[in-house]
């Protein structure tokens, strides 16, 4: 018997068992819906990360540490060449005892000389004591951050291309408000101070000095943007004086948890990595960055896709099940068939094919739904997180054509046994009319 | 020819063995029509299951132009079945959700006639029977005289050599009955095929070239009701009575 004969007698018979083959692939159907919906949101979800880091990150850039000491419990041995980041009050303005190994000069002159380096900047991070701007009242700076061009920035106005310059500053919507500006396209021109305090300053002499800076841009929220919000960005080298003024003569001067380093080509990122790894560094690239967000996203898709997986094996059952009642019905059908000279391979190739119709049909209603279901929900999902226009759930055709073929194999194999059963069964026996 | 030699079947195993065919013996000649006539149990369609191959006796030859099927292996046996045998059974055995042409192009397919000359194969069989203005309508819409000339027409489509009829006319009246037996026969006489009909009916056994009556799986006798004229030199064989 002819392949496509046998797929068309199974779809017939199928066909004068609607209901019974309609419930049985809607059993598949969930598992398939279940399944579609997991991998669509492992797929937006990585290329939701993937556009954070791309928004955060420059792929020419990497971020060095110093090699930490291992976490190992039980008390440590003080080490002089460390500095307790208790008694730092530098970069993180540290908290707990632990010792931590920070970058200082000569390690940055050190990164420098890796090569393909272009160039090193110390993440100086001042902490400035106050912002302010005319008529405005004082607030309370948490960060300063260093401005890099690569980096993609969304703006409420001032939107510019290019670097900064030193005497220039980006504000955050929030704080433009709290200004008092109206618009943020007002605060873009105008003039703010910031107090810096010399932390070396004798307590009974206070030093401290004003550094005034013209705003260049308001700097938006943005679904991608973690780094930028709440930190007020100046340029390298004003980040500098300012980490100079503030620290200079205190013990975590030239002391930096970490540095940016920028690489010559993103195909160098990779090799100045290694380079800087195996010289007691550790330094991640924004490939990395992506890797360890990417493998949180995975599990949570794969423990999705185990549920689905379920609901498949469960469903394997159905059609066993439906089958065998299938066989027992036709069983004159079959003889008939077998008498007529009907192949034993043949028979059992109906019926696994009737089984694969089964798993066709119930791949292409879950996956069919889940992608309607998934398009029609994107707007709200997205709206819920507060992630803007970028849509959560991402049915790539590939992949649905993957699950609903995965899961026709996967009736096959459903199939097999009552297929087997009908295959064995003797023509004389199931003809016996008495 | 068919040429049945020492055929014996057991069923069952030591004491309960029970003998359904016993050393039985006989030849049809090319075109004739056969009755082989039994009470239940007597082992008339265990004969016909050894003839057509779907039955496997533990003793004897069953020869088909000179083929012992019985020494066939299974895919050769299910060839054969496909190619020269047609079937007819008491209880129609039609698909009730399929089509009138569905039905009939269920031994084109697993005979592997191709796709294209199909459908002049199927308009003849139902031309033949008088049902091409069914072709259609599903099976179940049919009447009980029309799903046996739907099978009779299942059973000729691939233009078998040997037709097997077990009891064709027993679920029928007399009238539709003697429909179906003249297409029998007429097609018998047209097509030179080989037609063995399994019945306890006397009137359609009488109707037949020759009579087979088989009593507790030994052949009782066998008679020739009218020399046939397509079969001078081949009388019926000599029955062997064991």
């Amino acid at each position: 018997m002819k392949f496509l004969d046998t797929v068309a007698r199974a779809g017939r018979s199928l066909k004068n068992a609607k209901a019974r083959t309609l419930l049985t692939s809607l059993a598949i159907g969930v598992g398939a819906f279940t399944i579609t919906l997991s991998l669509a949101a492992g797929q937006g979800g990585r290329a939701y990360t993937d556009q954070i880091v791309s928004a955060n990150t420059d792929v020419r850039e990497l971020v060095v540490t110093k090699k930490q000491p291992e976490a190992s419990t039980g008390p440590k041995k003080f080490e002089a060449s460390g500095v307790s980041s208790g008694a730092v009050t530098g970069p993180l303005g540290g908290s707990g005892s632990s010792q931590v190994n920070f970058l200082n000069e000569d390690d940055i002159a050190k990164i420098s000389d890796v090569e393909h380096v272009v160039s090193v900047s110390p993440n100086y991070a001042p902490k400035v004591t106050y912002i302010t701007a005319d008529g405005a009242d004082k607030y309370v700076v948490d960060s300063i951050s260093t401005f890099s061009p690569s980096v993609q920035l969304e703006y409420a106005a001032g939107a510019f291309e290019g670097d900064l310059k030193n005497n220039e500053i980006i504000l955050t919507e929030e704080f433009a408000t709290a200004l008092g500006f109206k618009t943020a396209q007002d605060a873009v021109g105008k003039t703010v101070t910031l107090r810096a305090d010399k932390l070396s300053s004798p307590v009974t002499a206070p030093e401290n000095e004003l550094f005034t800076y013209t705003v260049k841009a308001v700097s938006s929220k943005s679904g991608f943007a973690f780094r930028a919000q709440g930190s007020l960005l100046v340029s390298n080298a004003a980040a500098e004086t300012l980490y100079e003024y503030i620290n200079s003569g205190t013990r975590a001067y030239g002391n930096f948890l970490l540095a940016s380093v920028q690489v010559d080509d993103a195909g160098n990122a990779t090799a100045v990595k290694d380079a800087l790894n195996s010289k007691g560094y550790e330094a991640q690239t924004a490939a990395d960055i992506l890797g360890t967000v990417n493998t949180f996203i995975n599990v949570l898709q794969g423990i999705l896709i185990g549920f689905g997986a379920l609901a498949v094996l469960t469903s394997v059952f159905g059609i066993i099940n439906t089958q065998y009642i299938s066989v027992l019905e036709r069983t004159q059908q079959i003889g008939l068939m077998k008498a007529l000279g009907m192949r034993r391979r043949d028979v059992g190739r109906l019926f696994k094919l009737e089984a694969a119709w089964i798993g066709f049909l119930g791949g292409l209603i879950g996956s069919g739904v889940a992608v309607v279901a998934g398009t029609i929900a994107n707007p709200a999902i997205s709206k819920a997180v507060g992630i803007g226009d970028t849509h959560l759930l991402i049915f790539d055709p590939m992949q649905v054509a993957i699950v609903v073929i995965g899961l026709v194999l996967v009736s096959v194999g459903a199939g097999i046994l009552p297929a087997r059963k009908a295959a064995k069964l003797d023509p004389i026996e199931a003809l016996r009319t008495e | 020819m068919i040429e049945i030699k020492n055929v014996t079947k057991t069923y069952g195993k030591k004491q309960n063995a029970f003998l359904a065919l016993d050393n039985v013996s006989f030849t049809i000649p090319d075109g004739a029509s056969v009755a082989i006539l039994g009470k239940s149990g007597s082992g008339k369609s265990t004969l016909m299951h050894a003839i057509s191959g779907l039955d496997r006796p533990e003793q004897g030859e069953v020869l088909i132009d000179g083929v012992d099927i019985l020494k066939l292996n299974t895919k050769h046996v299910d060839r054969f079945r496909a190619q020269t045998i047609g079937f007819i059974f008491q209880s129609f055995f039609v698909q009730a959700n399929e089509t009138v042409a569905d039905n009939v192009s269920l031994p084109l397919e697993i005979a592997d006639v191709p796709r294209s000359q199909r459908k002049a194969k199927i308009r003849e069989a139902l031309e033949n029977v008088d049902l091409i203005e069914k072709v259609n309508n599903k099976a179940k819409n049919l009447s009980g005289g029309q799903k046996q000339r739907l099978a009779v027409a299942r059973a000729i489509v691939n233009r078998p050599q040997i037709i097997f009829a077990d009891e064709p006319t027993g679920n029928l009246d007399s009238v539709t009955g003697n429909k179906v037996e003249d297409m029998l026969f007429g097609y018998n006489k047209e097509n030179g095929v080989t037609l063995i009909i399994v019945t306890h009916d006397q009137d359609l056994a009488a109707r037949c070239d020759m009579q087979v009556n088989i009593k507790d799986g030994k052949i009782e006798s066998i008679r020739t009701i009218k020399e046939s004229k397509k079969t001078p030199a081949k009388k019926a064989a000599k029955g062997k009575v064991a």
